[in-house]
Parts: structure tokens; C-alpha cells; sequence
């Protein structure tokens, strides 16, 4: 681990995967981790610290450059995971696609616009408004759980995460190489929420949530009781709770808790809830629409009547529509006592020792709500004035998040070789590294806890396969055989298959240029072909032509069209140009009428062979010193530093004690062939 | 070593009958559509029949009757009990589509060719799949994949991917590439160059207008009519086309204040159902509903101009006069659109306007042709309750069925043995004595459980029937009794060894409470219903004796009858284009006339060349391809040396390499499954010198664009006789067909520069 660089590595070829968590590296809030793998950056989550405004509530984005990012994935709603959004796409220069589960993007905008008007505090200190807002909304591309998207080269899909309605948590697969991240996960079944998946197979590296470090949750049904009983209670000996909860995702569950009870027990039935949300009515039409996210057995009610038309809860659209007479229930956002109506009735009722607060969820550092859980005598109201805390709190963790049971089988089940933790306070990520440390002992699995802008990088040797296909795999070659084709790959992806089948595999196509040139030539065809000849082997009569026609090497064809015109045509090819470039300088070097005596000259081969060989004792003599040539035995006898070595020139087989020299000699054969010799196409 | 691929189709092809086809690849036979049509005549299953125990798989891919119709027939009936694989909204919607129509049969007559709990168990036990999830097969398809991809048309309209070793076949039937109201268009484009393309030829001779147009026309006839007194009738189906129709009235009613005077109703035995399910599963529709929802919290099935009904009382007790009926089904074969023809056929201000061809040979078509029949006759029955001395007789002879059944199966009870006779005589007289009651009390004992009074049991018989075999008195008992053994309880230092469990408090789920309670609730809630108003409840199957009453009537036709296109499918030309983009290697038609078919099956081989099959009913072709394929390890040292080129979304390069000894992979599939396969290393060649091989062109150049290339290198350039002159000694001419550019000129300074030029339009390798 290393402080991050910084530059981005353009290396493609590079097969580094770095992991940097921009926010919630030891730290709960403002999730947002940064995957950069081949060239293909992700980022998961874009979230704002809840203990923060402005600004420094912001993930440390400039850390990257958010121009380069591909996909961004946003794994649910909440605003610790998806608040920052609005202000990366339209306050930076981030272009790439943003994904998230079609329930999360219809929440996320209910969520933002409440959080945006909420937090109008200071107009200076705003992140982005309703415009933004609205613009963002055009940019998110939506996602349903299984659904394999492939966005240049990069393949993910999401998995069912529990936790709030249409979590998510996100596979990605680039060139092979596998990450899961978690974002906020469940994996106990709830009344309407289905428990976290298990993908099927292993990643290579887990990012994991971790939250609840090594702390255990009570069971279900066992904290269900506690928060039903000390309802009961204090409403009946008059008393009023407060349940101060996230507006939308968890404290739907709660509500169904109390609905269920208050249905059960017509004696607190005279009680009101209140459920004081601005986006209450809003959100139930989203929890209706959305329906086939959750899990059967809200489902199956749903069959009957709808589960979230409550009968004993009615909504509260403000404080100034409550009449607080006598005990009631009030469960009211903002979920850690911030600001806002759960904060305006906390003040209105932490004197009275009957009431009761109910903290139902994680509550981050430095929050009202974490404050309280410690205890103090004194608290400071909202106008500044310390007054004593006289009411009961209880903290009862309804907030779906994995505890270390959850965590450690998942992880154990899933066995990724590498383990990243994020999302958890700096000492409960500690305590559940140490732990799973001692559970994975003596085997490869490495965990690790990055800081916020604190670069985990990892090393994978990924291996190259292609699928041969069409022609080339009409038979599986056998060890030592020859294989050439064209290797085509897109993606991450290869193939490698015959030329003739690249428009059959592709949307490539293999074309053909036909190149016919006609050049000037007023000698006769009959020493053109000599002269051919005598360069090139294979030079033939193309039979049954309408004119004159020679065929060279098969390649380039050369036609008398006339007295004065050839015509010569070929493919183009490397090599047929070269050939053809050839002809037409012999052609102009003849038709230019250079001597026709010259071509006398040139005579059979017997005459070549001679000339041949003296040419070749010319130039070995150049090579080794004293070279003899027995004309009529056509051997060569080289000598050099006493080592003697004979050439038969008819066998070709070469005589020498010294391999050296004979390697020597054989290498300035085979060149002098090579030079001497017409060309062989 | 290739994939073995088979198609055979089983019912609609060189016809427009239902789809059935079955599809093999290697010995896993896939079930492609299993389609009816209105009638419901056995006989279009025959040859589905001879198959039912070989399929594995069953993919549906729209949730309409020609698509699904036959499930729960096959399944029901025939004993089908392959997966059945759907998106959820063809799942849901299909349920509601055979609902409808067992609804609409049994009310008019003795339907019974499939029923209800047939319906339930075919579409109780789908597998659903999300669009664009991969799902493996396991068991016999091993290596198989299936996938589900938009297809427009219908919601959760499937084309299906089946895939396996890369290949890809592809099902893509009943498509639309437009998109509408309801629905985005499908995503056939994405695929290209699959290795088979099964598609429908149904819409290859049709010629449209615009979309917008048939909409137009659609509601001007329906404004026409409305303004002039009339009603107007829509035939359409229980849960397909219907939502599009509904979605283009309801938007004119509600831009248009002079039209909410007039009610629309839509009138089939499921219509609350459909808009419900509609309403939760704006996920699988158009990108418009769902932003619209997102931003105005609006949910376009949230229908406000329109009532839903469930029966001809409900559309009764609408505002009297003109009014539009959007009733089922779209066959006009059975369901409300034929009750209520019988009423409108005849008034001639009225209007029944058909958004949909009908079913070959059904009442629809007949109408459809043009001009318009002028009478039509048709066969209306009714289910009429028994009464009186029918009644009676109908109870008499339910009772002696009953007594001859009773009589039978005690006899076969007689043979068993003669052991129990005595106590088997005892019950046949127990059970007579119950059938001497009061005539038909026995069945009602068994429509009603726990509703008819339990007679007595005498006690010596209950006592008896304790008696089973392998009860016998233990050695030394002096009465019956049941076994039962003493466990030895174990003991150490501190006394006996107790089981901590069962000391511990139970621990009931308030969860369970909860769902116990609304149970208890929703049972208490929805029971009375049905009980206080039996005949509102389209559900509630009406027991009572009764009859069927068919009657003969001859309708003139005065109404008006037309047909506007609203069946979201492609034209004709639009089917052309999208497959010469699919290109695939090897098409299959199906589904379409036989001049439909000829026509696609002729252009289909104009273009691409390749293999093109129209296969009549029971015929098999082979779509293998023709050789097979194998994997290479591309190794670091091979791979240094090759030179990739981008082209488009591809990197070409040219690989010359040497096999190295095999490998063998286990590979984890991205979901899951792990395969093994061998691999070949490819090592680069050993002794230096590639083998020559000769050069490949990469790319397309178009005349047009090498012209701009010309021109920016200063070349002067014109079209002449369809070649391109560059310069003056120079012309390149493409040879239509095969890719091939000629290039003739003069020796010249030109023609080298025209040359290059060309070339470097092309990666040569």
C-alpha cells in the first residue's frame, strides 16, 4: 500500500488492479471507492458524509479524474451512497454512464429533492439544487437485478443486497478479472425485503461493508419484541415515543412492525401513529409500483390487500399539523436527530422522563443521535439551551446491515482471495480485520483496510485465451502445427479465425483492390518475355487469351494489348506490387530501347552455371582468402588458417572438420543463393 | 466436435397458425413457443403430442394465446413437466390470458378441454428470468445458455438467446423495433451475426403507414362514430395489444375535455387484474413511463378515463349511450366481443373497429375482409341454469353416477382381500345409507368440504378401523396398546444429563405472528365477499346444474367494421432491413404464409448468401454449423510479437504461431457453472521465418468517402458511370457483390497516389 499517485496509469497492457476508497475508507458516509483495472475505471457509489455540509461532505473526488471514469454504479439510494451524484454529473467533468436498480433511481430523486430543500441552509454552501437534480436524472441508466450489462469491454450485473428497497450490490468483470461490491448488504430476510444473494462463484477481490464489525446482531424476532415492548409501555403508562428514522427504506419495515402489532392489540389501538414524513405518501407509491423487488411473503399479501395501506398510521405532513395530546408514536426523518421535525420533537420531549426515543438504526459519529446513545445528563437543544435529558433512549439496530455472523459466512462461503473492508468506523474495522484474519489463517486470503485515498493495488497474471473458429478450426491441430490466422479481438475478447471468414465472424470485412495498369511498350513481347524469364521463375503463356498474355509467378499477369500498350493486372498484394513494380521497370528500361545486344548475351543455362561459379569462387575469395575452383568437377575448395573445406557444387554437399567454418561457409551460400538465384515468390 | 443444432417445426409454419417449434441443440430439445389459437382444438396439437416426453425446456415468448396458449393444456393433460422459462410479465399476463379465456368459455358452455387448476399449475411453477440475464442450464443442457432480450410487441416480449460454445442462436418472433406508448423496441439489432436466426415471415408482404397516422385514423373513426350516436366495439385480447390501445384512448380522453362525456370500458374477466399487474411492472415497459413516473409520480396505468369491467352487468350500469367497449377476445370466438355483437352487429351507427388481424379462419378474420361481409351467421351458445323437472332428472342421474362409482369401488375393494371383507361390507352400508339421503346431498358433501353434516360414525367401526395391518398385540399385553420404549437416561457427577433445548423459552416470530394474522385477516376479508355478491365475482365458478343452450343466428352486418394496424409489429421493409443488419449465418422462417415466407425466404437470399430454410410442419433441418471450434491459450511471448490495428470496435492483428502441448482448463463461467475445456498454448514459431501468407484487406471503403479522402490529398475526383475518376488516367470502380475494388489507370504519377491513397483506407495484413 502506497499513497496514491498522481497520475493515472495509461498502461493498458498493465495488469495492476487498483482499489481506492475516495470516502468511507475507515470511515461511515460519503461511500464512494475507485476501481481502476486495464484502463477500465469504475467507481462504486458516490455518497456525502452526513456529519459534514458542503463541500466537505464530498468524497475527496479530486483525487482521480473523474473525466476518465466509465461507469459509475450506485448500489442503493441512501444518502451516504448516492447524494453526490447531482453534483458529479453536472459539476465536474465526469462523462461517463451512471447505473442503478429502477427502485433506486425512483427513490433516489424523491430522497435528493427532500435532502436539497432540507438543506438549503446556506445558498454559498449548497453542492447543486432542483436543476441539477433533474439533469442527473436523464444521465442514470437503470439496471434490474441479474441483468448483465456490457459497457465498453466492462461486464457487470447486480445482485439482490437486502437491505432497503432496490439495493443492489454490483459484480464487475473486466477482461476476466472479478470484483464484488457490497454497498450496504442483508442477508436475513425481512418482512418485505429478500436476504442478500450468494453469487454463484467467487470474485477476486470482495469490497465489503463493515459496518457492524464483530458485533452480533440480536435475532430478529427477539429485537422485533424489545421495540414492540418498550412501545407498548410507555404509551400505556402515557408517555410518547419518538422514533427518529432514514424517511424512506428502513422505516418502512418499521412501520410494518407496528402496523402488525397495533393490529394485534386492540388495546393501545386508541394510540395514533404517526408516520411524519414529507415523502410518506410519495414513497408508497414507489413501495406499490415496485412490488415484484421484494421478497414472496410481502408479495403474497400483497395478493390480498395492500400491506402498505396502513390502517392504524397516518401521516404527518408537518409539526404544525401534530396536536401532541396524550401518548402517540411519531416516527420522523431525519434519522440521526440532525435537523428537521425527528430533531424539532426530540426538543419538545427530552425533558419528560415518560417518553421514550428509540434510535432505530447506525447512527454516525458525531450526530444528536449518537450522542444521546452515550448517555449524557445534558443536552443542547436546537436554540443552544442545555436542558437535562430526562427521556429513555434505546438503541435497537433495525438498519439491515450485516453483522460479523453475516459477514464472516459470506465471506467464508464466497472465499475471495482478496478482501477490501470499507464503510466502518477505523476500531470496528479494525476488530473485524484481526477477526477474519484468525479465520482465514493459513490460507491466501488477504484483507485489507485502506484509508480514504489510500491506493490498494493488486496483481493479476490473466491469461489470454482465443476461440479459433470457421475454416482454421475445421480440425484441432496436434502439438507442433503450424497455426496463422487473424487474431481479432474487441472487447476483452479474442478470436482468431481464417481471413476468408472475417466478415462471417465480424462486422469487419476483408475487401480485394484489382489494380489494372497500362504502360506504354513499343518492343516486341517476345524479348519482354525473356527478360522475364530471366528474372522470374515461373513465368508462363496464359493459354486460350484473346491477346498475347503472360502470366508471372501466377501473381501478376501481363497482356499485349497492342503494338504500343500493355496492360498488366494483378491483386494488390505486398508482393504482387513488388512484382509488378519490377515488370514495369523492365518494361521502360526496354521500351527506352537500352541494347538489345545485352540480351544476347544472356544465353542458356549452362553458360549461367559457369558464370555462376566463378562468380561464386569472385566472392568467397572476398570472404575467406584462397578459394579453387576444379571448372569441370564443379568443386570448390576453400582454405583458411590451415583448415580446409570443399564445396561439391552438383551434390551441394560441403566438406570441413571445423563445424565453425563450415556454418560460415554454408551461411555465405545460402545468401550468395539468395542473390544469385531468380526470385522465388 | 461442432454443436449439433436441429429445428423442427411443430405447428405455424407457411401458415399463419399458433407458433410451436422444437429446437435441439446437441441432445437437448428446447420447446419453442407452445401456441393455440381460439378454438382450442386438440387436433393442432397432434404433433406436439408425439414429443411431450422429449422436450427439456420450454422458452414462451410472448405472453398471447398463439404464443402460450397450449401450456396448460400440455402440462395439464398431457403431461408436460419440462421447466417452463418466461420473463415475469409473460408469466403473469399469460395466467390472466388463459384465465380469460377458461372464464369466458365455461360461462357459455361445457368447456372442459383444460381448466383452471390446469391454468394454476402451468403457471405456478415458472422459472422467470429478467431481460439480459444469463441463465446456465445444468443437467442435460450443460453448457447451454439461455438468455431474454426485449422484444417489443407485447410486455415482456422474449426474443431468446440460446447459446452454447460461443454460438449463438437466436428466436425472435413477433418483434417490434418501434417504439410506442407502452413499450420500447426491441433489441434485435444488438445481435450480429449470430450463428441461427429463427424468425417470423408473418408481417414480410405487409406495407404501413406511419405510426402516428394509424393512430390518427384508429381515433377518428372511434371520434366519428362517438359524435354520431354510435358505440363503438374494440375486439381485442385479455392482456396484449390491449395496453397500447388503452394507453392512445386514454391520452386523446384526457387531452380532449369533448370526449369525457363518453365512458370507456374495458370489459374482459380480468381486466382489474391486467391494469394491476400493468401498474407494478413499469420496469419492463417504455423508458418515457418509467421517467414519467420518476418525475411526475405518475403511473400512466393509473387510468382515468377508462372503467374497468367485469361483466355485462358492470357495462350496464355505465352512462347510457355512445360508448367505447374495449372487450375480449380480439377472435371474437368466444369472451364479451361476441356477446356483444350479437347486440351491436345490427345498429348501423355503430363501430367495430378491429386494432388487431384476427386468428386465421376465426370470426375476426371473416369480418376483416374487404368489403365487409354483409351478413354473418354464427352459433351463440349460453349456459342456462336447471330448473325444474330438468333439475330433477340432472340430480337423479348425479346420484346413480354416484351409486354406480360407490358400487365400483367397493367391488374392487371385495377383491382386495377377504380378511377385511366383513369390516368393507360394514362401510359400503354406511356409505349406502348416506346415498339413500336426501338425492345429490352427497355431492354437495363433496363441493363443500366441512359444509354438509358428518354423519356418525358407529363405534364399533371406529374402533375396528384402528386395525391396520402390521398392529399387533405385544407378547404378554392383555389389551392393545401402542409400542413404546422407555429411553435410559444418562447420569454423571452432577445428576442427570439434561437437554439444555428443551428447557429453552420458544421463541415465536412476531414475523410469523404477523403473517398469520394477515392471513387470518385477508381469509376474513375476502371470504364474505364472494358469499354476499357470488354473481359480481368473475372469479367464482358457477356449480350450480346447468345447461347449454346453442342457438343459430344470422346477423346483417350494418355496422361499420374496420381494421387499423395496431399490432406494433414491423412492415414488411423494416423486417428486411433488421435482418440484413442481424446477418446471421443460417435463418430459418417461420410463422407466415407461404407467400409471406417465399418472399423473405427469396430476399434472405439476395443478401447474405447464406443458407436460408423454410421447413414445412414435422420436417427436420440441420442447422449445424459446419465445423467446430477449439480454444487457444494465447501466450506472452506470441503475443509480443503481433501488431494489433484498431478498426472500429475491433483490434486486428495477424498471429503466426506453433502449437505447444495441451492444456486443460477449469474455468468458472461468469455465472457460474464451471467448465472445463482444453486448451492449445500457441508458442511463437520455432526456426524464425513465418510461413508467406497471402494479404488481407481489413475494411469497407466506399467510393463516396474515398472521394473526401481524395480530395483532402488534392486529388480532384468526380463520379462518372458509377466509377469514380481521380485525376486524369485514373478510375476505381467497386465490382458489386464482392467487395472488390478495380483500380485502372495509366502509369502515371497518379496512379501511385491514388493508389496509396487506397491502401491506406485498409489494414493490410
Amino acid at each position: 500500500m502506497a499513497k496514491r499517485k498522481e497520475t493515472v496509469s495509461t498502461d493498458v497492457r498493465g495488469d495492476k488492479l487498483e482499489i481506492t476508497p475516495l470516502g468511507a475508507g475507515n470511515e461511515v458516509g460519503r461511500s464512494s471507492v475507485f476501481m481502476t483495472f486495464k484502463g477500465k475505471n469504475i467507481l462504486f457509489d458516490c455518497g456525502i458524509h452526513p456529519a459534514y455540509s458542503g463541500l466537505a461532505a464530498l468524497p475527496f473526488f479530486d483525487e482521480i479524474d473523474l473525466s476518465t471514469v466509465d461507469i459509475l454504479l450506485v448500489t442503493h439510494f441512501h444518502l451516504d451512497h448516492a447524494a453526490s451524484l447531482p453534483y458529479v454529473t453536472e459539476k465536474t467533468a465526469f462523462k461517463g454512464k451512471v447505473y442503478m436498480t429502477h427502485a433506486t433511481k425512483a427513490i433516489y430523486k424523491l430522497l435528493l429533492l427532500d435532502f436539497v430543500r432540507v438543506s438549503k441552509v446556506a445558498v454559498e454552501d449548497m453542492l447543486y439544487d432542483e436543476h441539477d437534480l433533474e439533469r442527473s436524472m436523464a444521465k442514470i441508466e437503470v439496471i434490474d437485478y441479474h441483468q448483465t450489462v456490457e459497457v465498453d469491454g466492462i461486464r457487470f450485473w447486480a445482485y439482490t443486497a437486502g437491505h432497503v428497497l432496490g439495493a443492489a450490490m454490483f459484480m464487475v468483470d473486466v477482461a476476466g478479472v472479478r470484483v464484488l461490491y457490497t454497498g450496504d448488504y442483508s442477508r436475513e430476510e425481512d418482512r418485505h425485503l429478500r436476504a442478500a444473494e450468494m453469487p454463484p462463484f467467487s470474485p477476486d477481490v470482495c469490497i465489503i461493508e463493515s459496518t457492524y464489525g464483530v458485533q452480533i446482531h440480536q435475532p430478529r424476532a427477539v429485537r422485533e419484541r424489545r421495540f414492540t415492548e418498550i412501545i407498548a409501555s410507555t404509551v400505556m403508562q402515557g408517555g410518547r415515543v419518538l422514533i427518529p428514522a432514514f424517511a424512506l427504506g428502513r422505516a418502512q419495515e418499521l412501520l410494518l412492525i407496528m402496523e402488525e402489532y397495533w393490529a394485534a392489540h386492540p388495546e393501545i389501538q386508541h394510540v395514533p401513529i404517526y408516520y411524519a414524513s414529507p415523502l410518506a405518501q410519495k414513497s408508497l407509491l414507489v413501495y406499490q409500483t415496485y412490488i415484484n423487488s421484494m421478497n414472496d411473503r410481502i408479495r403474497g399479501q400483497f395478493e390480498i390487500d395492500n400491506p402498505f395501506n396502513f390502517k392504524f398510521i397516518s401521516n404527518l405532513r408537518s409539526i404544525r399539523e401534530f396536536e401532541d395530546v396524550g401518548p402517540s408514536v411519531v416516527m420522523a426523518s431525519p434519522g440521526m436527530l440532525q435537523s428537521g421535525m425527528s430533531r424539532q420533537l426530540f426538543d419538545m420531549w427530552c425533558q419528560d422522563k415518560r417518553n421514550a426515543c428509540i434510535v432505530p438504526g447506525y447512527s454516525v459519529e458525531g450526530t444528536l443521535a449518537s450522542t444521546i446513545l452515550k448517555e449524557p445528563k445534558e443536552v443542547v437543544l436546537q436554540s443552544g439551551l442545555p436542558v437535562p435529558l430526562r427521556m429513555s433512549v434505546h438503541y435497537i439496530s433495525f438498519s439491515a446491515h450485516a453483522d460479523y455472523t453475516q459477514t464472516s459466512d459470506f465471506l467464508t462461503e464466497l472465499r475471495p482471495p482478496n478482501i477490501i473492508l470499507v464503510h466502518g468506523e477505523a476500531n470496528e474495522m479494525g476488530r473485524l480485520k484481526s477477526k477474519l484474519n484468525t479465520v482465514f489463517a493459513g490460507t491466501d486470503i488477504k484483507v485489507l483496510t485502506p484509508k480514504n485515498t489510500q491506493t490498494v493495488e493488486l496483481h493479476f497474471t490473466s491469461e489470454k485465451t482465443a476461440k479459433t473458429v470457421g475454416r482454421l478450426a475445421a480440425e484441432t491441430p496436434g502439438e507442433g502445427t503450424q497455426v496463422g490466422g487473424l487474431l481479432v479481438k474487441k472487447g476483452f475478447t479474442y478470436q482468431l479465425m481464417d481471413p476468408a471468414d472475417l466478415h462471417t465472424y465480424t462486422q469487419l470485412s476483408s475487401g480485394s483492390v484489382l489494380q489494372r495498369q497500362s504502360l506504354p511498350y513499343r518492343g516486341s513481347f517476345f524479348s519482354l518475355r525473356q527478360r522475364l524469364e530471366q528474372l522470374y521463375e515461373g513465368v508462363v503463356t496464359v493459354d486460350k487469351a484473346e491477346v498475347e498474355s503472360l502470366s508471372v509467378h501466377g501473381v501478376v499477369t501481363v497482356r499485349h494489348e497492342s503494338d504500343e500498350l500493355l496492360v498488366m493486372e494483378w491483386a494488390s498484394d505486398p508482393i504482387a506490387d513488388m512484382v509488378a513494380d519490377s515488370v514495369v521497370a523492365l518494361v521502360l528500361q526496354l521500351d527506352a530501347g537500352a541494347s538489345e545486344k545485352r540480351l544476347a548475351l544472356v544465353g542458356t543455362g549452362s553458360v549461367s552455371e559457369r558464370d555462376e561459379l566463378r562468380l561464386r569462387r569472385r566472392l568467397l575469395r572476398d570472404l575467406f582468402g584462397t578459394v579453387d575452383l576444379d571448372e569441370e568437377a564443379k568443386v570448390l575448395t576453400v582454405k583458411m588458417d590451415g583448415v580446409q573445406a570443399k564445396f561439391d557444387y552438383e551434390s551441394k554437399e560441403l566438406e570441413c572438420e571445423d563445424e565453425q567454418m563450415a556454418d560460415r561457409i554454408r551461411t555465405a551460400f545460402r545468401r550468395m543463393d539468395a542473390a544469385v538465384h531468380p526470385l522465388k515468390v | 466436435m461442432g454443436t449439433a443444432v436441429r429445428f423442427m417445426p411443430l405447428c405455424g409454419v407457411l401458415s399463419e397458425d399458433p407458433l410451436c417449434y422444437l429446437l435441439q441443440v446437441d441432445n437437448f430439445s428446447i420447446l419453442l413457443d407452445c401456441g393455440w389459437n381460439d378454438s382450442f382444438d386438440p387436433v393442432l396439437l397432434e404433433n406436439v403430442k408425439s414429443h411431450i416426453s422429449d422436450i427439456d425446456a420450454v422458452l414462451l415468448s410472448h405472453p398471447d394465446t398463439s404464443h402460450l396458449g397450449a401450456l396448460p393444456y400440455l402440462m395439464g393433460k398431457l403431461g408436460l413437466a419440462a421447466p417452463v422459462y418466461a420473463t415475469l410479465p409473460v408469466a403473469k399476463l399469460g395466467h390472466l390470458y388463459m384465465y380469460d379465456h377458461v372464464l369466458s368459455r365455461q360461462a357459455v358452455s361445457d368447456f372442459d378441454t383444460f381448466d383452471l387448476d390446469d391454468v394454476d399449475f402451468a403457471f405456478n411453477s415458472m422459472e422467470t428470468i429478467k431481460y439480459a440475464e444469463n441463465r446456465v442450464l445444468s443437467g442435460k443442457g450443460a453448457g447451454i445458455t439461455i438468455s431474454a432480450h426485449a422484444a417489443g410487441h407485447l410486455v415482456g416480449g422474449t426474443l431468446w438467446k440460446i447459446s452454447k460454445d460461443g454460438e449463438d442462436i437466436i428466436y425472435a418472433v413477433d418483434y417490434n423495433h418501434r417504439k410506442e406508448r407502452h413499450l420500447n423496441g426491441t433489441v434485435l439489432l444488438n445481435f450480429v451475426r449470430p450463428a441461427v436466426l429463427i424468425t417470423d415471415a408473418y408481417n414480410a408482404l405487409s406495407v404501413q403507414t406511419p405510426q402516428k397516422q394509424r393512430d390518427q385514423e384508429f381515433l377518428e373513426a372511434v371520434q366519428g362514430t362517438l359524435r354520431t350516436g354510435g358505440s363503438v366495439l374494440v375486439p381485442v385480447d385479455t392482456a396484449g395489444r390491449v395496453l397500447e390501445v388503452l394507453l392512445c384512448l386514454e391520452h386523446y380522453w384526457g387531452s380532449n375535455r369533448a370526449y369525457q362525456g363518453f365512458p370507456v370500458a374495458l370489459l374482459t374477466s380480468v381486466s382489474y387484474n391486467v391494469v394491476d399487474f400493468a401498474k407494478s411492472s413499469l420496469e419492463w415497459m417504455a423508458e418515457n413511463i418509467g421517467k414519467h413516473f420518476e418525475r411526475a409520480r405518475a403511473n400512466a396505468f393509473d387510468l382515468r378515463h377508462t372503467t374497468l369491467c367485469h361483466s355485462l352487468e358492470d357495462l350496464a350500469a355505465l352512462a347510457h349511450g355512445p360508448k367505447v367497449v374495449l372487450a375480449s377476445m380480439g377472435s371474437l370466438e368466444t369472451g364479451f366481443s361476441r356477446l356483444l355483437l350479437e347486440e351491436w352487429t345490427e345498429q348501423p351507427g355503430n363501430l367495430i373497429i378491429f386494432p388487431e388481424r384476427g386468428q386465421p379462419s376465426s370470426l375476426a378474420r371473416f369480418l376483416q375482409q374487404v368489403p365487409t361481409p354483409p351478413r354473418v351467421s354464427l352459433t351463440l351458445s349460453e349456459k342456462i341454469p336447471l330448473e325444474g323437472e330438468e333439475l330433477e332428472k340432472h340430480r337423479q342421474e348425479q346420484a346413480l353416477l354416484q351409486k354406480q362409482k360407490l358400487e365400483e369401488e367397493t367391488r374392487a375393494r371385495e377383491q382386495l382381500g377377504a380378511v377385511k371383507a366383513e369390516e368393507e361390507e360394514r362401510v359400503a352400508e354406511l356409505e349406502a345409507a348416506q346415498d339413500a339421503g336426501p338425492s345429490g346431498a352427497s355431492l354437495q358433501v363433496a363441493a363443500e368440504p366441512g359444509g354438509g353434516p358428518v354423519p356418525p360414525v358407529p363405534a364399533e367401526s371406529a374402533k375396528r378401523k384402528v386395525f391396520i395391518d402390521g398392529f399387533e398385540l405385544p407378547p404378554g399385553a392383555v389389551h392393545p396398546m401402542f409400542p413404546d420404549a422407555e429411553e435410559p437416561k444418562e447420569w454423571d457427577e452432577y445428576g442427570e444429563v439434561i437437554d439444555p433445548d428443551e428447557y429453552r423459552q420458544k421463541e415465536d416470530d412476531p414475523m410469523d405472528l404477523g403473517r398469520n394474522l394477515a392471513e387470518a385477516q385477508g381469509g376474513r376479508a375476502a371470504a364474505p365477499e364472494p358469499e354476499a355478491v357470488p354473481e359480481e365475482d368473475p372469479m367464482l365458478i358457477d356449480d350450480r346444474p346447468s345447461k347449454v343452450v346453442t342457438k343459430q343466428v344470422e346477423l346483417d352486418v350494418r355496422c361499420k367494421v374496420r381494421y387499423v394496424d395496431m399490432e406494433g409489429r414491423p412492415d414488411g421493409r423494416s423486417m428486411k432491413n433488421i435482418i440484413e443488419h442481424v446477418a446471421p449465418i443460417k435463418t430459418i422462417l417461420v410463422h407466415g404464409t407461404r407467400e409471406a415466407t417465399e418472399n423473405l425466404r427469396r430476399f434472405c437470399e439476395s443478401k447474405s448468401g447464406a443458407s436460408v430454410h423454410t421447413p414445412d410442419v414435422n420436417q427436420w433441418v440441420d442447422v449445424s454449423s459446419a465445423v467446430g471450434a477449439y480454444r487457444v491459450k494465447l501466450t506472452e511471448e506470441m503475443m509480443s510479437g503481433v501488431t494489433f490495428r484498431k478498426m472500429g470496435d475491433y483490434e486486428v492483428g495477424w498471429v503466426d504461431s506453433q502449437v505447444g502441448p495441451p492444456e486443460t482448463q477449469e474455468q468458472t463461467t461468469e455465472y457460474g457453472a464451471v467448465e472445463k475445456s482444453q486448451l492449445l498454448p500457441l508458442l511463437p514459431l520455432r526456426g524464425g521465418d513465418a510461413p508467406g501468407h497471402k494479404a488481407v484487406l481489413v475494411g469497407e471503403v466506399k467510393l463516396s468517402d474515398f472521394r473526401q479522402v481524395l480530395a483532402s490529398a488534392g486529388v480532384p475526383a468526380r463520379f462518372a458511370d458509377g466509377a469514380l475518376h481521380c485525376g486524369k488516367h485514373v478510375v476505381v470502380r467497386k465490382v458489386a457483390q464482392q467487395q472488390q475494388l478495380v483500380i485502372e489507370g495509366a502509369l502515371s504519377e497518379d496512379y501511385y497516389k491514388v493508389r496509396d491513397l487506397l491502401y491506406s483506407q485498409f489494414y493490410i495484413v
